[in-house]
């Protein structure tokens, strides 16, 4: 049986419920693609090669289970996700030698269905990036073009996904980290309502905007993980115990029977010529496929990366502080005074970028700059959140570009984080207002990059969202495998 | 400009991080220097970036921290006890004293 890892989830299933191959036998095809692919691309911080084959054959011998919808599939998770075995580092210097002693509730869940977690996947530290450059273990090159990023933060996912080592895996999506990765590497996925999933356990950047969900190859592949992840654990508040549907079970929706707002003050961005391509003839496509596409005005877009930028670093500020040297993670061993041995601690374990976020969110919180930043943030996010619902009230979703840029080469930004921050521009706006959102794949550019599209919905619509992306699915020119090639 | 070097290391105190290479001194003056001047440049880009608020009208708008629809309530406080997650958390520790964590001594 070879190259069983060229299956998705859905054929995976298919072969495995009828018993042409074992789980052990399709675990093994993945640790056999991912040792294979990764030194190209270093999507990967740890491949669980044991604990994955262990979790397969205990799998095989109590035989298969319909009621377990993802038995014996391998899914890697973003290093964000504490689960035992190796380290939690979520990209960090700090956290390189951490274990944590619980599980994050969406790994306990995908264990629950059958799931053989087989690697935690690379990320831009703390999930603080656009490219999964600013990881402490080294970037993931992106499996298109091996000289340009993935993205990020969730670059490690979406690379893994693209390169076919998985066909699913998990990340966080705080401000498009799910979304932007998934756009540039050709795949697909999917940053649910804010308090759809848990987020107990997953290491936290900002609490009001953090969001776990799945990346995968095609869009029945997102609703099989999303209906295995979604609903409350009982550990986090914030998740709600709304119904969660079956996801998998929609009924289909054909592109004429959609109408679309495409926000234009999206759509006007300043492309890169080869995006603005692909995305005017992705919307001719969509268009001559039945649906009603309709320009609809986002008028506060404009403070969306500021506002984003104070409200996020705020939080990621009081989130971070539990990084002190003591009772976990790096310690300057050197310090014999206090407030040193935190600074020092912290100062020598963390990247550039995070501080960044750290110092910029102790400045907006202090006094004398709170309400000017902080508070007014907060009231510039309910005006957008305003335009957003009001522009969900003439069409059933909205269709936007994911980045306005192909994936970039090494090190093109890193001297100018503000450019980086700008760049983010088309996705965080859904954050900002808890909606879900969906990144499917555009088509490819002339230089052999891809770029996506994405639908946004209204919060806790994710079987509109699904369905109305399996349409489009259809309609779009699909991307294929990428070429690993070096420049 | 907005932000001074004195602001940047008022901030750097509240945020409980070091300026760049502080406490190594001597030899690498000069490249230390440099560094903070980069750092109170990109802060100073950054923050001046934010004031684009400031052409925001938020009059009688109530500021939105959080988009949580469906607020659950509490769990209730229950203490757990746990020895072997009790071990493995003093396992995390980067020094004990015993049973305890341990740090520099205060007064």
């Amino acid at each position: 049986m070879t190259e069983l890892w060229r299956l998705d989830l859905g054929q995976a299933t298919l072969g495995l419920s009828s018993r042409r191959f074992s789980a052990t036998e399709l675990v093994s095809s993945a640790l056999e693609r991912i040792r294979e692919t990764e030194p190209l691309i270093g999507a990967c911080l740890a491949v669980l090669e044991e604990q994955a084959l262990a979790r397969a054959r205990e799998l095989d011998e109590a035989g298969y289970d319909e009621t377990k919808p993802l038995w014996g599939l391998p899914i890697a998770v973003k290093d964000v996700f504490c689960l035992a075995g190796p380290p939690t580092t979520a990209g960090s210097k700090i956290l390189a030698n951490y274990h944590p002693v619980f599980e994050a509730a969406v790994v306990r869940k995908l264990k629950e269905a059958g799931a053989v977690i087989v690697a935690k996947t690379n990320c831009d530290e703390f999930a603080m990036g656009s490219s999964t450059e600013f990881s402490a273990f080294g970037p993931t090159k992106n499996p298109w073009r091996l000289d340009r990023v993935p993205g990020g933060s969730s670059g490690g996912a979406a690379a893994s996904v693209a390169a076919f080592q998985t066909a699913g895996g998990l990340g966080t999506d705080t401000g498009g980290s799910i979304r932007q990765p998934a756009a540039l590497c050709g795949c697909f996925g999917l940053k649910p309502t804010y308090g759809r999933v848990s987020r107990y356990g997953i290491v936290a950047y900002g609490s009001s905007f953090d969001q776990a969900g799945p990346l995968a190859r095609n869009v029945d592949d997102l609703a099989r993980l999303l209906t295995v992840i979604a609903g409350p654990d009982g550990r986090d508040s914030t998740a709600s115990s709304r119904e969660v549907p079956d996801y998998r079970r929609l009924d289909p929706v054909k592109p004429n029977e959609l109408t679309l707002g495409l926000p234009k003050e999206l759509w006007s961005a300043d492309f890169e010529p080869e995006v603005a391509k692909i995305l005017a003839e992705a919307k001719e496509r969509i268009a001559a496929a039945g649906a009603t596409l309709k320009e609809v005005s986002l008028p506060n877009l404009r403070f969306s990366v500021a506002t984003y930028y104070i409200l996020a670093a705020a939080e990621a500020s009081t989130n971070l502080a539990r990084y002190d040297g003591v009772r976990y993670g790096f310690r300057d061993g050197e310090e014999n005074e206090l407030v040193a041995l935190y600074r020092n601690s912290r100062t020598k374990a963390m990247g550039a970028e995070v501080k960044r976020r750290i110092m910029l969110g102790a400045f907006v919180l202090s006094s004398g700059y709170y309400d000017a930043y902080f508070r007014k943030a907060a009231q510039v996010r309910r005006l957008i959140w305003q335009d957003y619902s009001k522009a969900l009230e003439q069409c059933d979703l909205l269709l936007a570009p994911v980045s306005s840029i192909l994936a970039w080469p090494f090190g093109a930004f890193t001297a100018d984080p503000l450019k980086v921050y700008q760049l983010d521009m088309m996705t965080l706006p859904l954050n900002l207002v808890g909606a879900p959102g969906l990144s499917l794949p555009a088509g490819l550019s002339e230089s052999g990059l891809p770029t996506g599209l994405q639908l946004m919905g209204r919060a806790f619509e994710e079987p509109r969202l699904l369905a109305a992306a399996k349409a489009l699915e259809g309609v779009l020119p699909p991307v294929g495998a990428p070429s690993f090639r070096s420049t | 400009m907005s932000i001074d070097e004195s602001t940047v290391r008022a901030v750097l105190g509240l945020a409980r991080l070091e300026l760049p290479g502080s406490s190594a001194g001597g030899p690498n003056e000069e490249e230390n220097r440099r560094a903070v001047e980069v750092m109170v440049d990109e802060f100073s880009k950054i923050v001046d970036y934010m004031a684009i608020l400031g052409e925001a009208d938020v009059e009688g708008i109530e500021p939105l921290y959080s988009p949580m629809i469906d607020p659950q309530p509490p769990r209730p406080d229950e203490p757990v006890a746990d020895p072997a997650k009790s071990e493995a958390i003093l396992k995390e520790a980067p020094e004990l004293v015993g049973r305890y964590f341990s740090v520099p001594r205060i007064f």
